[in-house]
């Protein structure tokens, strides 16, 4: 057959990358994934679209009816009131009251002014009621005025003087606010991420050694690297899926007027990414490391449990954040490395963790990165070969024979 | 050319290998036996690096074995193991390309394999689409995928019917043809006595008899004789000094002798008893071997 062709020079690198390539190449094949990866950009869909269809429908709209010739100055107040709010009023002069409430009966009009009394189907209230007795008050003012020998147009300044300024203290910071929001979906993808990735790695531990195809790949390559092949591989995937839920969340969200993209927003997406990969780096570690020590898949549950109380605690203290990113709970969460990735994202967005803050929790966080692969690393060498029952952390690490 | 000195290894209180050596060349085929729990299984996956020695040496090709050269070897375990969810020669392709093959080396090589041991129309399907005696051809695929110049295999007959068995006994006399070393284990001692050329008895962790098979025969040989009498009596025989042990069967009597035995004092006594048909030292058959070495 084929004479020895193999060049004793695979390199550490090129091992690893073989790795990647079989976990993507498989994964992305795997009916399930493309059917997840369908259903949850569905779900981001549904969630950018939805804002834009459901929340904000324009401005409202008043019908208001007038009755007879004397309501003329009335029809031409009641489009100028000054609510604050984005409200539009559209004015029709009506014959005789009972067209009046025929109109508004049938729900043409949301209400009729005939003299001195209003029409309403119900009741008159909130920005109807504010908008016509406003306008009514306008109008009886002007016409006293005019009465007692005030020109028309000084009258008109008297009843409506120019609105007052506002001097906001601290005024908010609508692009930060904006930002914060979007930074916050992001975050909750990227827990999503991290857990089902993560998972990824420790089953896929556990699946090579179930079927026993471990011992033939570790008779090649050391642990070492198919422990970081592993990782990156189903790293990456996660990572490309995020990405891809990102670009159509927010293309979608833009799209259909959800929200106006605020500046910086590229700048947001890449610290989202960027505590992603730190994230998972971590959490990928000690999912292997829950993998290394069960030898079958139905093992993985509880060997993996102490890893889902670590990452949902984690969740609380984004939850936290989410809604106070100032607060201490917030402060306190963003120092412990494994949940940093979650909440110091919020809190950077937020514009609430100082410049030094942050780079003392990147040190920490891939300072304990560093110890936790390396940890994973040994404990994945010692329990990746044992493929019958249950193995000790212990017995694991000492039993490492080579990393 | 594979050689084992003094290799050992211990499990807590049991010792799994003591000062274990035995060596294959190239162009020769060894079969490795012993009970289970004898230390075949150890004494493989410390050649792959899957355990380390406590103590001994693995040498491959006169320097000490290490990643590179191991990655030169095709292995099969005693757990036969592939990803049930890959197609055949994707994952052919992978094994070979992890031994340190091109891609395109490795796909024409897992293309000759997988038409070679038959497998070839199930080429494109997922592993556990496959019945497990072709599951079995593509781990023997994996194993030789990357043409190497010695071959472990763990078990390699087990599970495989009679076809199956007459496939790889071919494939395995092809490849000590083209001079690759190999060395197997197996409890089928009439399959290692037709196949190989040198075998290695493992006892408790240690070797108890080691060389070829002619030889070890011959070594052997001469402790018994088959003496055919006219009358087939065996009384004749009771009693005569050297003699153990007297068995009749359809063909004669078979005579255990001591190591000091004088055959023929055993002859004359034989020819006194009647007419001798026939006198034959007989060699032992490799599983009576077997009997005699291990202890019980």
């Amino acid at each position: 057959m084929t004479e020895t062709s193999a060049e004793p020079g695979l390199t550490p690198r090129r091992a690893v990358m073989l790795i990647i390539r079989r976990e993507l190449s498989e994964r992305t094949r795997q009916k399930s994934f493309l059917i997840s990866t369908g259903v949850t950009l569905l779900i981001v869909l549904a969630i950018a679209v939805l804002p834009g269809l459901l929340g904000d429908d324009g401005p409202k709209t008043y019908d208001i009816g007038v009755v007879g010739a004397g309501g003329a100055p009335l029809a031409e107040a009641l489009p100028r009131v000054d609510l604050g709010s984005d409200v539009r009023v559209t004015t029709r002069t009506l014959a005789d009251r009972a067209e009046a409430e025929r109109l508004v009966e049938d729900g043409t009009l949301d209400a009729a002014v005939d003299g001195d009394a209003v029409v309403v189907d119900e009741e008159l209230g909130g920005e109807l009621e504010a908008l016509v007795q406003l306008a009514n008050r306008d109008v009886r003012a002007q016409q006293a005025l005019v009465a007692a020998g005030v020109s028309g147009d000084q009258a008109r300044a008297i009843t409506d003087p120019p609105p007052l300024r506002t001097v906001a203290l601290d005024p908010p910071d609508r692009e930060r606010d904006d930002r914060r929001t979007l930074v916050t979906f992001g975050v909750f993808f990227v827990f999503g991420q991290i857990f089902g990735y993560g998972f990824a790695v420790a089953s896929s531990v556990v699946e090579e050694k179930a079927s026993r195809v471990v011992e033939l790949l570790l008779a090649k390559i050391r642990p070492r690297e198919l422990l970081t092949g592993k990782i990156i591989g189903v790293g990456a995937l996660g990572f490309g899926q995020l990405v891809l839920f990102m670009a159509v969340g927010l293309a979608a969200a833009t799209a259909s007027g959800s929200i106006d993209l605020p500046p910086g927003t590229a700048g947001a997406a890449v610290l989202v990414l960027g505590w992603f990969l730190l994230g998972f780096i971590l959490y990928s570690a000690l999912f292997a490391m829950a993998g290394a020590v069960a030898s079958r898949v139905e093992e993985l549950q509880n060997t993996s449990s102490p890893i889902t109380f670590l990452i949902m605690a984690g969740y609380i203290g984004t939850v936290a954040a989410a809604g106070d990113p100032g607060g201490a709970v917030a402060r306190v969460t963003s120092f412990f490395p494994f949940w940093a990735p979650l909440v110091m994202p919020i809190r950077m967005a937020a514009g609430e963790a100082t410049a030094g803050e942050v780079v003392i929790v990147t040190a920490l966080v891939l300072v304990t990165a560093v110890v936790v692969v390396r940890l994973a690393a040994r404990i994945y060498a010692g329990g990746a070969l044992r493929t019958r029952g249950r193995i000790k952390l212990r017995e694991a690490m000492s039993d490492s024979a080579r990393t | 050319m594979l050689e084992l000195s003094d290799v050992s290894r211990r499990y807590g209180d049991v010792i799994a290998l003591d000062g274990v050596s035995f060596s294959v060349e190239q162009g020769q085929m060894r079969g490795l036996v012993g009970r289970n729990g004898a230390g075949k299984t150890t004494a493989m996956r410390i050649v792959l690096g899957l355990a380390e020695p406590d103590g001994g040496e693995v040498r491959l090709d006169g320097s000490p074995i290490d990643d590179a050269a191991r990655r030169r070897i095709g292995y099969m375990p005693e757990e036969r193991g592939l990803y049930p969810k890959m197609r055949v020669t994707d994952q052919l392709v992978f094994f070979g390309q992890l031994s340190g093959m091109s891609m395109a080396d490795s796909r024409s090589a897992a293309g000759q394999w997988v038409e070679r041991l038959g497998v070839a129309d199930r080429a494109g399907d997922r592993l556990e689409e496959l019945s497990l005696g072709n599951q079995q051809r593509v781990q023997l695929a994996a194993a030789l995928v990357h043409g190497p110049s010695l071959l472990v295999l763990d078990e390699p007959f087990s599970g495989l019917d009679p076809v199956g068995v007459d496939v790889l006994s071919d494939v395995l006399r092809g490849e000590v043809d083209r001079g690759a070393a190999v060395v197997f284990s197996s409890h089928q001692l009439e399959l290692i006595e037709h196949l190989c050329d040198a075998v290695t008895v493992l006892d408790k962790g240690k070797v108890v008899a080691d060389g070829g098979i002619k030889e070890l025969r011959t070594r052997h040989g001469g402790r018994r004789l088959r003496v055919q009498l006219e009358g087939k009596s065996t009384a004749w025989a009771e009693g005569l000094p050297g003699v153990t042990g007297v068995h009749a069967d359809g063909d004669g009597t078979v005579l255990d002798l001591a190591s000091d035995a004088d055959t023929q004092a055993v002859l004359d006594a034989a020819r006194a008893a009647g007419r001798v048909e026939s006198f034959t030292p007989l060699t032992p058959t490799l599983a009576e071997l077997f009997r005699e070495v291990i202890q019980p």
